[in-house]
């Protein structure tokens, strides 16, 4: 029998699906099979990228609505690994409301790498990214001390602000200005090389790949306000390294 | 050389995102080899195909289709694939170089790079939706609890 509480419930998987990096059309796939699963006569989803709103009417005629507003995008495959499959079993087994809170907190423990293998893999990623446009192995240094720097200037800039094109805006200036003084100083030796590995630790690589599998399947609103997303993150990572050549005078060797 | 150190570092390019992304257990194996796959295709299509943009739209069908299988046989996401394992092909270094020419004012070369690197993102989110649009077609058929489950 759907409540108001297992409604909020179903809501839950659906807004931390979206969260973690799902499809638009997966989420509201999920909510829809799910109400259907406990009976409701007629199911409504309307999922953007900010926001879900549900609407089910029950056999009994009454109408319940509920509304998520979404704030912050954190990717993590993991857990929508978990919250993929506690929909697949929800839908088979239509279990209490108590149940399903219950998976949805067990999910929600997460469980991230530990932050010396984050620090790791940013400069590890920098690193790989500089050889791979040609780096020798003095850029390779200096791009993977600088991928590190740059995870805990995401960190503390994230705590300050969690504006997404402030953090982007920040971090590419961080990046561009120790490029600057590390080249400058004779360490590193191509400025542009060195700053494409770091580069590509910003690009919203996710942002883009999902706003094209949401136009393919439908969702085109949600789509464009993704894909615009995408661009206005590109651009200001541009920004961020045009502010250093304001104080530098100049960046292209 | 320089070829063989690509496909190593796009490998570990890869891996490198599927643990930012928090992916879990065999599944990073997977999304790691994706991203190695994806510029070998690229390196291999340089062979025969005429044309950049064809090498980035050919990878990128292949890729996508590699991850719709491997989200079939992990039960899982075909996102969380794609995403780790369409990296290498994402155009870092046009975009930088697009931008650096914007800010020396080369509007010139400003305008080449920029409608260049435009190019590169269609081709891939046009290799991306072909090859979606085709799986989906493909697994719909094939049957449809497996549609649900996965798609």
């Amino acid at each position: 029998m759907l409540t108001k509480e297992l409604l909020s419930y179903i809501l839950d998987i659906g807004e931390q699906m979206l969260v973690s990096g799902a499809e638009v059309n997966r989420v509201e796939d999920s909510i829809s099979r799910i109400c259907k699963a406990y009976d409701a006569r007629r199911v409504d989803v309307f999922t953007i990228t900010s926001s879900i709103v549900v609407s089910i009417q029950l056999k009994s005629g009454n109408t319940l609505t509920q509304t998520r507003r979404i704030l912050k995008y954190s990717t993590d495959f993991d857990k929508l690994d978990g919250l993929n499959n506690l929909s697949y079993y929800v839908c088979k087994h239509t279990p209490e409301a108590e149940y399903i809170r219950n998976e949805i907190e067990q999910i929600g423990i997460t469980r991230l790498y530990d932050w010396v293998v984050q620090y790791l893999v940013y400069g590890m990623i920098a690193g790989s990214f500089t050889i791979f446009y040609g780096g020798d192995l003095n850029d390779v240094a200096v791009s993977a001390a600088i991928g590190m720097i740059l995870k805990f200037a995401i960190t503390f800039i994230q705590r300050v602000d969690k504006n997404v094109f402030f953090v982007n805006i920040l971090c590419s200036f961080v990046v561009g200005i120790l490029v600057f003084l590390l080249v400058r100083i004779g360490i590193g030796h191509s400025f542009d090389k060195i700053a494409i590995g770091n580069i590509m630790l910003l690009i919203p690589g996710l942002a883009l790949t999902n706003s094209i599998r949401d136009i393919i399947s439908g969702d085109t609103i949600a789509g464009l306000l993704r894909l615009s997303e995408a661009i206005l993150i590109a651009l200001s990572i541009s920004f961020g390294f045009g502010l250093v050549s304001v104080f530098v005078g100049g960046m292209v060797k | 050389m320089i070829h063989t150190y690509q496909i190593i570092t796009a490998f570990m390019g890869s891996l490198g995102f599927s643990i930012l992304f928090n992916i879990k257990g065999r599944k990073i194996g997977y999304a790691a080899f994706g991203g190695m796959l994806a510029w070998v295709i690229y390196l291999l299509g340089g062979l025969w195909l005429s044309g950049e943009m064809m090498q980035y739209f050919i990878s990128s069908i292949i890729v996508t289709f590699y991850s719709e299988i491997c989200a079939r046989i992990e039960k899982t996401p075909a996102t969380t694939f794609l995403t780790a394992a369409i990296i290498p092909l994402v155009p870092g270094r046009a975009l930088y170089y697009t931008m650096s020419y914007a800010i020396n004012g080369r509007f010139g070369d400003f305008a080449e790079y920029g409608s260049y690197t435009v190019s590169i993102a269609v081709a891939i989110a046009a290799g991306i939706m072909v090859a979606s649009s085709l799986s989906r077609v493909f697994f719909a058929l094939r049957s449809y609890e497996f549609r649900h489950h996965s798609m």
